[in-house]
């Protein structure tokens, strides 16, 4: 099996060391989050390695493409003038253009019978579907599986590698899994969100060669650069002697404290804590913020940057509710994701999650973990419970 | 004592309006945090109507995402110019989040701003993602903020009507949970009814204007209501 490289960070381990000549990939994107960046940065790195690729589209036409691949920091105009790239221009027409391209659509109803020939002309080459979910309300949907379908065949037998930029849209869940059903592999591309889209990451469902481990990677897209990744943070933050540095020790597979015995009467986190998750695919860098006011400067920076926060509180000590409060408004401010993580439960006197609620006036949309962190005790769940909040169910 | 039940209001720029749409507490014009559909014949003054409530609330400190899709960053500041609505000073501070779909930008933007966006008619997909972004990008230091589509019309004419009604709920979606304020202009029966009555359907509040009367034919928190209108040098007036 000979296996073509993506040229995607990261998403080349996940399929095992990239795609084989012959398949088919599904990237299928959440609205609103970025996927068209995947289509092109394939093409473009299996151009570089010598092959042949088209590009088929009909979300605009080839010139604003072109102008795409510039702003990326990729010459297809040169691919182009080489004749290793070709355009199947299914956009110009129909917004009164001039078509442009090897191949032109005057009508829908060619496209399968166009694209077909697109595929034989590039054997061992790539070919880039932009926009699958363009095409879908155009065609009756038991058609368009079935095109989809044909194409794999053809691709199948001619080494072709077929790249498919899907929107999901509120589309029929039978129809999506359709879809799913005739393509090799399947790239979910999904935002991270409180409010507003503040991560989106990309996770392999599928791949008929291989097994992905459904590790979700989180990424940006960046002009000129194209797809980078990159380890989120989650912030741990609470009123002093909450419990926070050995939160992070035991949530992390490792960690360090920064200063930690600079005080060595009374052992606090004067700079911060450091750990490192790994769990359930997700991978994470936790940063523990100490808890006394005269370090919120440090809280600002790191709510900014973090998708996640875990607001710790010592269930016993009610006093400290009003501040763990106002760290809460800080990252609400920020708009991330957050649970309270209700230590100390073992103490005496020790409020219930429930009571905790009712005290610090929170709704019901934050989630409350008890916990007893010196014991190891509810830390996984806090960890499973926001990375549930993180990621939808 | 507060009425729970209260719906904040935002004012809508235009003179008239928020009496006309005043309710029992008091209070008038767009209720906050709903979709607004603004619809009529040619030349009747919707885009008017959106650009005013656009530029009410820039000088309000409400930031504005605005999608243009008829008319390119230049028409568009003519446009804001006619009626004495500067709008560069708002790119400059990029309170105005403009995404426009419309204009050739191969041979380079014709805005230097940070908050205009160049997007693709027929590309929804990108649409969407600018949308996602341009959200981000000025809920951020402000919670309250408006948004436009000017218009669907061209939307749907480039575009398979259902996939437009699937992008429109996804963008509502988006601002609704944003806590934006959307408005969406469409010229009447430039689609077929089907999808007419699919645009109400997803909307809080319908405005109609035929060139001499207003109608609010749906609005949350209020019944039906009316009331001639003009289009003036400073925009529409009731």
């Amino acid at each position: 099996m000979i296996l073509k490289k993506t040229h995607i960070p990261k998403l080349d381990d996940f399929l095992g060391g990239g795609m084989p000549e012959g398949s088919s990939i599904l990237f299928s994107a959440v609205p609103g989050v970025e996927c068209e960046a995947f289509g092109y940065q394939i093409l473009n790195g299996i151009i570089e390695d010598g092959n042949r690729g088209f590009i088929f589209t009909n979300v605009t036409d080839p010139n604003n493409i072109i102008y795409e691949f510039k702003n990326y920091g990729w010459d297809l105009e040169k691919y182009l003038d080489e004749e290793k790239v070709f355009f199947v221009d299914g956009s110009s027409k129909f917004i009164g253009l001039p078509t442009i391209g090897k191949y032109s659509i005057d009508e829908i109803n060619q496209t399968e019978e166009i694209i077909l020939k697109a595929i034989e002309d590039i054997p061992n080459g790539v070919g880039i579907i932009n926009n699958l979910s363009t095409l879908i309300d155009y065609l009756d949907e038991d058609r368009i599986v079935k095109i989809i379908s044909e194409w794999n065949k053809k691709a199948k037998a001619n080494n072709t590698i077929l790249v498919y930029i899907f929107t999901k849209w509120d589309y029929k869940t039978e129809l999506i899994q359709n879809i799913k059903n005739n393509v090799d592999a399947v790239v979910s591309l999904n935002s991270i969100e409180e409010r507003v889209i503040i991560g989106q990451g990309f996770m392999v469902t599928n791949a008929s060669w291989n097994h992905p481990d459904n590790k979700m990677v989180l990424f940006f897209v960046l002009q000129p650069g194209g797809i980078k990744i990159y380890v989120p943070k989650l912030l741990v933050t609470g009123p002093y002697n909450a419990g926070k540095s050995s939160f992070v020790k035991s949530i992390s597979n490792k960690s360090i404290s920064v200063d930690r015995m600079a005080l060595e009467k009374f052992p606090t986190t004067i700079a911060m804590d450091i750990g490192h998750v790994d769990r359930d695919g997700f991978v994470a860098d936790i940063f523990g913020t100490p808890g006394q006011e005269r370090f919120d400067l440090m809280l600002d920076v790191l709510a900014k940057e973090a998708v996640g926060a875990f607001i710790m509180v010592d269930s016993s000590a009610p006093q400290t509710f009003g501040r763990a409060k106002e760290m809460i408004n800080k990252t609400q401010s920020e708009s991330i994701p957050k649970i309270i993580v209700a230590n100390k439960q073992d103490l005496p006197g020790a409020l219930a999650p429930e009571k905790i609620r009712d005290v610090m006036k929170l709704d019901d949309t934050i989630p409350i973990v008890p916990t007893i962190v010196i014991e190891n005790n509810g830390v996984e769940t806090a960890l499973k419970t926001l990375l549930k909040n993180l990621y939808g169910e | 004592m507060v009425n729970k039940k209260m719906i904040p209001r935002i004012e809508s720029g235009i003179p008239g309006f928020d009496e006309l749409t005043s309710s029992n507490d008091g209070t008038g014009g767009i209720p906050e945090n709903t979709a607004t559909l603004i619809y009529g014949p040619p030349k009747t003054g919707k885009s008017i109507f959106t650009n005013q409530f656009t530029y009410k609330g820039l000088t309000n400190e409400e930031p504005c995402l605005y999608i243009t899709t008829d008319n390119g960053y230049k028409q568009f500041k003519t446009n804001m110019d006619e009626f004495n609505w500067p709008i560069e000073k708002y790119l400059d501070y990029n309170t105005l989040y403009l995404i426009d779909t419309i204009s050739d930008v191969s041979q380079g933007k014709p805005s230097q701003s940070e908050s205009y966006i160049p997007s693709y008619i027929n590309n929804p997909t990108d649409i969407m993602v600018k949308v996602g972004s341009g959200v981000n990008y000025i809920s951020k230091n402000n919670q309250r903020f408006r948004s436009v589509i000017d218009s669907a019309t061209t939307l749907l004419a480039y575009n398979e009507n259902m996939l437009i009604i699937r992008v429109l709920k996804a963008y509502l979606m988006r601002i609704y949970e944003a806590g934006g304020t959307p408005i969406i202009a469409y010229t009447q029966e430039s689609a077929d009814s089907i999808v007419e009555t699919m645009l109400k359907s997803m909307v809080d509040n319908i405005i109609q204007l035929d060139g001499e009367n207003m109608y609010i034919e749906a609005m949350k928190g209020i019944g039906k209501r009316s009331s001639p209108y003009q289009i003036r040098d400073s925009g529409i007036t009731l």
